[in-house]
């Protein structure tokens, strides 16, 4: 009866995030959505996709910063993350579930997923208006490594 | 035939010596006055031209119940449950509903997310909060409800912000309010 109440949109969205193999580092992925949901979902979309004035897109995208020096790094460090409201715990859980949910296929297989504790280094440095440029050079180089 | 018409003239005959002329028109004054009556009355409303939509023009509002004991309330209403954590006028209100935008308006894809505590299962639900762009700001049905709500130092998690981005239009009409899932209780 309860399940009645949410949309079937909701449902069918939440079913695909936890199809599958659990993804490593992720303890709990109902929480780990929920957590996105709360916290990252109403500016980069449940798709990922996001919007030019909003966030950028994950969808895709957000795995091929790891294959790039510094991208593991930069991840940590934009706005949204670096400032996030969530602990260190679980905002390393919240990286490797969205690592895994939109760009599975881009994730290295020697990744090694976000602890605690490199989380909460990483955050205190966080990028403010250099994120975007950040971004634009790490998706370049990204882009000449896979060209090559 | 003729016993026939002897039996009418005298029920008749014995009903007219029984009853006033007045006593009925006033019997029918009563069917009249109660047939007159019959539309307002709650369960004549619900099946009403406005059952489906709250005319904005008019200035009247029907009450919007989902029917659905889950789901308790008037939408019309800021104090209707889903409205926990809204900051701006309700679309139910506008010829929208809790869950649609007004005709002439687009749903941003930019939402404020909260949670809200359903009070048929005390459970708390995820809502997402979505503004409708484009349309007439009238400002009825104002509803400003700030639970979980943080300041504007954190854009994603402050209410008070206008969401219409990702719309053709930045112009806020009215706010509606989604379940996404049920929330994970925390310690």
């Amino acid at each position: 009866m309860i399940g009645a109440l949410v949309t079937a949109a909701a449902v069918a969205a939440a079913a695909d995030d936890q199809v599958g193999a659990a993804p490593a580092g992720v303890a709990n992925q109902q929480l780990a959505w929920q957590h996105w949901t709360l916290n990252c979902q109403g500016c980069h979309r449940p798709d990922g996709s996001g919007t030019d004035q909003t966030a950028p897109s994950l969808k895709g995208t957000v795995a091929r910063f790891l294959s790039v020096p510094g991208g593991r790094e930069y991840l940590s460090r934009v706005p949204g993350v670096a400032a996030s409201a969530l602990s260190d715990a679980d905002l390393a859980e919240v990286m490797n579930w969205m690592l895994w949910r939109f760009d599975k296929e881009h994730l290295p297989a020697d990744f090694q997923p976000y602890t605690a504790a490199e989380i909460g280094q990483l955050r205190t440095r966080p990028l403010r208006l250099e994120a975007s440029l950040v971004r634009a050079a790490l998706l370049k180089k990204a882009d000449e490594s896979t060209a090559h | 035939m003729a016993h026939f018409d002897h039996l009418t003239e005298k029920v008749l005959r014995g009903f007219a010596s029984r009853t006033s002329r007045r006593n009925v028109f006033s019997v029918l004054g009563g069917f009249l006055a109660g047939a007159a009556a019959l539309p307002l009355l709650p369960v004549a409303r619900a099946e009403g031209p406005e059952a489906n939509g709250s005319d904005p023009n008019s200035g009247v509002l029907s009450p919007r119940y989902s029917g659905n004991p889950q789901d308790p309330g008037d939408a019309t209403k800021c104090d209707y449950w889903r409205y926990c954590a809204i900051d701006g006028s309700l679309c139910s209100c506008y010829g929208g509903t809790v869950t649609s935008c007004p005709p002439g308006t687009e749903m941003s894809p930019i939402t404020w997310i909260g949670t809200c505590s359903n009070p048929a299962d005390k459970r708390n639900y995820i809502i997402s909060y979505n503004d409708c762009c484009g349309g007439v700001p009238w400002g009825r049905c104002a509803c400003q409800n700030n639970q979980g709500d943080r300041p504007l130092v954190r854009p994603s998690n402050n209410n008070e912000i206008t969401w219409c981005f990702g719309t053709k239009s930045q112009s806020y009409t009215c706010t509606v309010a989604l379940i996404l899932g049920v929330a994970i209780d925390q310690k």
